[in-house]
């Protein structure tokens, strides 16, 4: 029997191990192969809804699903974390009881977390939206109580998920708070280490002027060195410091623990892989996709998406001997909400350099229809819809 | 005195200078880092970012589509 191991039980691993059971479907009734998710978490978080929980309030539990009823015919799931991954030996031991499981294949899905230890002060002083839905909900909480003072709301280290979130963050704590007339008397203050509001020129474009129009302050070229509870400063590597009553920052982000020293993942942990085929380096059994591996673009879950299809099919294609081999377009295509029923996207490849996308309604409204079929999605719904959206991008038929 | 060398090449958004600010966190002043990459919007990006953080922008170079930035760490308290 064919050992197919998915390391991680989140977007990505769920909607590439989806696409192997349709497509291995089979062969997995035949038990010529076997599909194996390791997570031990019991629920899955939409993680896009953590701003919505943040910012406008929408209860944690309308953002998480029990993992058990996200997992695709034929797929068994062992709810154990992975410990350590031998690929040379082809093995996963998994952090209970140290069991040992045995694969063919392996895809690592484990995606990325905050990382507070890299900012001495942060995790005192700091409430963010990525940790899970319950913590992102602290922050509304916390804005319910909010009268007056400053939000210094951005990005304090890299690299993070989701790059438009921080800008996302400025947008929705403005909307909120000129919802509920306390605009004049509550500051908002947006810290970023790049030289512009957003890294991308054309995107930068469509967002500055908005800036300037709620008077949200901003404090380009800040990269965060520490935080000060007790004065309630952020302080940055060049001495320079932001003064702040209420901290919604976006933390630095790390791999999952058990990566860090391995021979296949960079000084940070972070996967090393092709960034068209997504195998790990010098391992052409085993492949890493979504925010933990270190290809040279965003950590969102569209990336995450596109490279789970490219794997499962490129993996498929190993398994049957039939079929044509795709290669990741580097696509990216993540929203960001610009308040009051407005967003852009940020949409480029590896080959095309990010579009001007003006925000509007329709932008919104898509991203919305995004949001309704994400569960049915990760069982490889509405494929259809994705593959019709992104049309050449969905992926290549060559490296180039 | 450490030397980054940074190959940034290919890269989509967020681009080369997320490379570059990560590299900067690890350096100390007196450091070297040398980002190669091949979107050209590397070298107004990093002259920019030189600029406004006040570290010393040592040179650029361009051959054949591929670009390289060397900055000296300097501006760190």
């Amino acid at each position: 029997m064919i050992k197919i191991a998915m390391i991680g039980g989140g977007a990505g691993g769920l909607i590439t191990s989806s696409k192997l059971s349709a497509e291995l479907s089979e062969e997995i009734k035949q038990e010529k192969v076997s599909i194996t998710i390791f997570d031990k978490r019991e629920t899955q978080e939409f993680q896009p809804g953590y701003l919505e929980a943040a910012f406008r309030g929408t209860k944690p539990e309308k953002l998480k699903r029990p993992v058990d009823r996200l997992i695709s015919k034929g797929i068994k799931v062992v709810h154990a974390n992975c410990e350590s991954l031998d690929l040379d030996n082809h093995q996963i031991i998994t952090e209970k009881n140290q069991e040992k499981y045995d694969f063919d294949y392996v895809i690592v899905s484990t995606g990325c977390s905050p990382d507070y230890s890299q900012i001495p002060g942060l995790k005192e002083a700091n409430m963010d939206f990525y940790t899970d839905a319950d913590v992102s909900s602290r922050i509304f909480s916390s804005l319910q109580t909010i009268k007056s003072g400053r939000i210094v709301v951005g990005i304090a280290g890299l690299p993070y998920k989701c790059p438009p979130s921080p800008n996302e963050a400025a947008f929705m704590v403005d909307e909120y708070l000129r919802r509920h007339d306390l605009r004049t008397s509550v500051d908002v203050t947006f810290i970023t280490p790049y030289t512009r509001l957003y890294t991308a020129e054309p995107i930068n474009e469509v967002i500055e002027p908005l800036y300037s129009e709620r008077n949200i302050d901003s404090r380009t070229v800040f990269n965060t060195d520490y935080v000060d509870p007790a004065k309630k400063e952020i302080i940055s590597l060049e001495g320079d410091s932001v003064k702040y009553d209420y901290l919604f920052l976006t933390p630095p982000h790390k791999p999952a623990d058990f990566l860090k020293g391995t021979d296949f993942a960079d000084d940070e942990g972070w996967v090393k892989v092709d960034k068209r085929d997504l195998h790990i380096t010098d391992h052409d059994y085993a492949f890493a996709i979504g925010d933990t591996n270190n290809i040279p673009t965003s950590k969102a879950g569209v990336e995450a998406h596109l490279e789970g299809i490219v794997v499962a099919n490129n993996l498929t294609m190993n398994v049957t001997g039939e079929g044509a081999k795709h290669f990741f377009t580097g696509r990216t295509q993540c929203s960001m909400e610009t308040g009051f029923h407005h967003a852009t996207f940020v949409v480029g490849t590896y080959d095309r350099p990010v579009e001007r996308i003006k925000p509007s309604v329709t932008n919104y409204a898509e991203k919305k229809v995004m949001e309704e079929i994400y569960w049915a999605s990760l069982h490889g719904h509405y494929e259809w819809l994705f593959k019709y959206h992104f049309k050449k991008d969905y992926f290549a038929e060559s490296p180039s | 005195m450490t030397t980054y060398n940074i190959d940034s090449k290919g890269t989509a958004c967020p681009g080369p200078i997320t490379d570059l600010i990560r590299a900067y966190r690890k350096a100390s002043n007196g450091d070297i880092i040398i980002l190669q990459a091949t979107d050209p919007g590397v070298i107004p990006d990093s002259k920019a970012w030189c600029g406004m953080t006040k570290n010393e922008l040592v040179g650029t170079k361009e051959n054949k589509g591929e670009y390289e930035v060397t900055i000296k760490v300097t501006a760190k308290k």
